[in-house]
């Protein structure tokens, strides 16, 4: 009843929950698997594919050879080859396939040279072995990081511009934030790392921002509209977190229900083994995403901002419940007088007397018409 | 009135969309498929005469720009033992996929001995050596190589601006010279025709494109189109290049027409006149009637400078994909599944509203299907698994701008507004927050597509259309579409988006 109540409050936009006040339990969660993935990356590393570090490739005369054969070959000889390439070139002449999998040892590329040979009813000559390189060049790893950081220079401009310098720095943070969960549970649980897996790590990238930008933007707005009210930043930051919580959780479910799908129809049911990696490296960071905007950035940002002029005197000012609730159902309109522990004397009203002033100008907004407008002439 | 321009375009948008998305449909453009969803071509380049490991890694290096500069999507570059193996995406023909990895080969700067017109018999010999000024005349080519071309060396910013008239002597009757018959092997006196099917007899290379750095770049100087590049310094830069200039600017045997040809895979690429005899400033420029293209496609052949060895195609193959079928039709059917559960969501907790969701997707869907298949057909665009995923991811994201302004308005109407006031002034709140963050997704295709290469560059270009798509269809789609609806009278004070609205008194 509880769960269902809290959905109901967040149907309507009444939640009020206090995150700059709690703000210790998002920074710890997210230190601890950040740290955990870290160092996890810092012992174990990540598991590079193929197209990244080279292996050795194979080119046996196809004839009626099909992929399920070199794989059953592979697996005889202890490769795994869930990750194998293999590919069938037809010229003028035969038709050749050509197995690649990482890199192995000569008596292990010897021994496969044989057992396709064998399968293939052809000499051992005539199947070829050769070390392959990496497809994915330094140069493009180069190339992507130089142009990453031009991305972060010019984002950040644009978000300093758009929005303030402290804000772009706070979503950069989130950022990081995420591809460091994401990478971090890549090498946590071993996963090969393909260059489909970069293009994961970049959709994630992107989505952080985008979903960070979307919550400041209501922050920004509130902080103009609450601008003549004299509130504490943690007041403004609470109001539109819980203002944009029912958008943050529809747009996370949305975009992570066709991921989850790829995960589990196409993945599980239909037994496309690869796009398993690289759907689970997009969830992660799509819940990553999400999560970090409302618990990393808005907290965060809350301890770069608290101390400026404008907000410092109500420092340590947090309206919970429905004091909370006021502020959101008003905006501006009056000075709201907070119950606060430290300062006890000062509050003019009890919790109850609060709550009941807050039930009442609720309803009367609700019930009170719109001035009716002048008729057209 | 507004509602007119509303509805106006409103249909507008969508007869163009779908008028677009079935013309695609008749003229059968459909989006070309990645290496590992459809395989594509592969060509096997066989390294010839003296080469080791570093040149080998340098070349694929040098290759993969290049392959990358003519814009196949996506293309694998490997080193298998010490075979260099390309695969390109989506092409299907054996033949084209030799033509495109055949423009890979070494550049060399060789002098040139005659120029002319070919006639019927092109092998032997040269109908009248005639100079390239009458060459011009006879052939009213705009802008044929050679012709006005100069090569001049440049301090800094002055362009040492040489008389073009003097740079241009007539070559007497032409001597007899022994041909040989491989045009690319660099050690002997070969026949080569440009693109303009005009004939250079042209000596034994005096250096190779190494000479350059790779800064060549193209630009409008004194109202020219000219190719800048920078020289390396040393025994295998500068020096050999003045050695070389030199030479030609001494009308000396080697080189008596004064011009040095830059050749390409057997094929001149220009033949500009030499008009300083030391090239001081440390650069070389090429100027002359160049065409913006020609000007462009100079500089990236000299910004590639040359592989460092020499490859003979050995083998072009089809190549199949390495996913298979199945893969791409488990992702088509898993991103469909997660389409319709993002439809109920949206049903169940938007109510009637998510019709509009639905019918602006199909829209966006449309509009991509179009540009992809489009853009396939035209600059060898392939979709890979990852292409298709992050299509499917992006399916969510573009939810989100309806997400964005469906809240909006309910805040608005719980705050006892119309449904038609709370439609207006959420669109103009919800606008700037979609604006902003689209923006930031459209920065980051645009810095990737510019400075990356490969599956990289494919991911940016898809973030791109998909956020170009969500601003237009949020604009001319959803707004309008909402607005509609929001003023029709039918609506008011009915339950929308879930909640009651305010039946307005005067409307």
């Amino acid at each position: 009843m509880k769960i269902l109540s809290v959905f109901g409050r967040l149907y309507r936009g009444e939640t009020t929950f206090d995150f700059i006040g709690r703000r210790i339990i998002g920074f710890g969660v997210s230190l601890t698997i950040v740290i955990a993935g870290a160092g996890s990356l810092l012992i174990q590393g990540l598991d590079l594919g193929i197209d990244f570090r080279g292996g050795v490739a194979w080119e046996v005369p196809a004839g009626t050879l099909t992929d399920v054969d070199a794989r059953e070959v592979l697996e005889a000889n202890n490769i795994e080859s869930l990750n194998a390439k293999i590919q069938f070139l037809t010229g003028t002449e035969l038709q050749v396939m050509r197995v690649q999998v990482g890199d192995q040892t000569e008596p292990v590329r010897l021994a496969v040279q044989k057992s396709f040979a064998d399968l293939a009813k052809v000499s051992v000559e005539e199947v070829s072995v050769a070390s392959v390189s990496s497809s994915w060049g330094r140069s493009i790893t180069e190339k992507s990081i130089r142009a990453l950081i031009v991305f972060f220079v010019i984002v950040s401009l644009y978000i300093s511009w758009r929005l303030e310098w402290k804000m772009a720095i706070t979503a950069i943070v989130a950022m990081a934030h995420d591809i460091l969960v994401s990478v971090g549970v890549y090498s946590l649980f071993g996963f090969e790392v393909t260059p489909a897996t970069v293009v994961a790590f970049l959709t994630i990238l992107g989505y952080s921002l985008y979903d960070t930008v979307v919550v400041f933007d209501r922050v920004q707005e509130n902080a103009t509209k609450f601008a003549s009210s004299r509130q504490s930043f943690a007041n403004i930051a609470n109001v539109s977190t819980n203002e944009v919580l029912a958008r943050s959780l529809n747009t996370t479910l949305s975009s992570a229900l066709p991921v989850i799908s790829l995960l589990v129809v196409g993945s599980f049911i239909l037994g496309a083994k690869s796009l398993e990696e690289f759907a689970v490296a997009l969830l992660v960071g799509m819940l990553a995403g999400t999560y970090s905007s409302i618990f990393v950035a808005v907290p965060l940002l809350d301890l770069l901002k608290r101390n400026e002029l404008k907000y410092k005197p109500f420092r340590g000012q947090i309206a919970t419940g429905a004091a909370m609730s006021e502020l959101m159902g008003h905006g501006a309109s009056e000075r709201i007088v907070v119950n606060n522990a430290s300062k006890s004397q000062t509050s003019v009203f009890t919790n109850e007397e609060i709550s009941a002033q807050a039930t009442q100008r609720a309803t009367n907004a609700l019930n009170h018409p719109p001035r009716p407008r002048k008729k057209r002439r | 009135m507004n509602k007119r321009r509303q509805i106006i375009s409103l249909v507008l948008l969508i007869v163009i969309v779908m008028g677009a998305f079935s013309a695609n449909l008749i003229a059968g453009n459909r989006p070309a498929l990645g290496l590992d969803l459809q395989g594509g071509a592969s060509v096997t380049l066989q390294p010839e005469g003296d080469y080791d490991a570093t040149g080998l890694d340098v070349a694929v290096e040098i290759i993969r720009s290049r392959v990358d500069s003519i814009g196949v999507a996506e293309p694998e570059i490997i080193l298998q033992g010490d075979t260099v193996i390309v695969n390109l995406p989506g092409v299907k023909d054996q033949q084209q996929a030799l033509d495109i990895i055949g423009r890979t080969g070494e550049l060399l700067l060789r002098p040139v001995l005659q120029t002319g017109m070919l006639n019927q018999d092109p092998s032997t010999t040269i109908a009248g050596s005639t100079p390239p000024d009458s060459t011009t005349d006879t052939v009213p080519v705009a802008g044929g190589p050679g012709s006005s071309r100069r090569a001049t060396a440049t301090t800094t910013t002055t362009t040492t601006a040489t008389n073009t008239a003097t740079t241009i002597a007539p070559v007497d009757a032409a001597p007899k010279v022994e041909l040989g018959d491989d045009p690319n092997d660099p050690t002997q006196t070969v026949l080569l025709l440009d693109k303009n099917q005009i004939a250079y007899v042209v000596g034994p290379a005096g250096a190779t494109g190494n000479v350059f750095k790779n800064d060549a770049r193209a630009d409008v100087q004194t109202g020219e189109w000219t190719v800048v590049v920078s020289l390396q310094s040393g025994p295998d830069g500068d020096v050999l290049w003045n050695k070389l200039a030199a030479a030609c600017f001494n009308r000396t045997e080697v080189c008596p027409t004064g011009q040095l040809a830059m050749v390409l895979d057997g094929t001149v690429i220009s033949a500009p006149s030499v008009n300083e005899p030391e090239f001081t400033g440390g650069s070389v420029q090429i100027s002359g009637s160049f065409t913006p293209e020609e000007a462009r496609d100079l500089a990236k052949i000299l910004e590639f400078g040359a592989v460092p060895v020499r490859f003979a195609v050995s083998q072009a193959q089809t190549v199949s994909a390495t996913l298979g079928s199945d893969s791409l039709r488990a992702a088509i059917i898993s991103g469909l599944v997660g389409i319709l559960l993002v439809v109920a969501l949206l049903l169940a907790y938007y109510r009637l509203m998510a019709v509009f969701v639905l019918a602006g997707m199909t829209i966006s869907i449309a509009f991509l299907w179009t540009l992809i298949s489009l853009l396939s057909r035209t600059n060898g665009l392939a979709l890979s698994l990852s292409g298709v995923a992050g299509i499917i991811v992006s399916i969510g994201i573009a939810v989100d701008s309806y997400i964005v302004f469906f809240e909006r308005i309910k805040d608005e109407i719980r705050f006892g507004k119309t449904l038609k006031n709370s439609a207006i002034r959420s669109f103009e709140s919800a606008w700037r927050t979609i604006v902003a963050a689209d923006t930031v997704s459209f920065i980051a295709a645009i810095v990737l597509w510019y400075l990356t290469v490969g599956s990289v560059r494919g991911f940016a270009f898809f973030l791109g259309i998909s956020a170009l798509t969500d601003i237009l269809v949020t604009y001319f789609f959803t707004r309008n579409a909402v607005l509609l609806f929001a003023r029709s009278k039918r609506v008011q004070g009915r339950m929308v988006l879930g909640i009651q609205t305010v039946k307005p008194e005067v409307l």
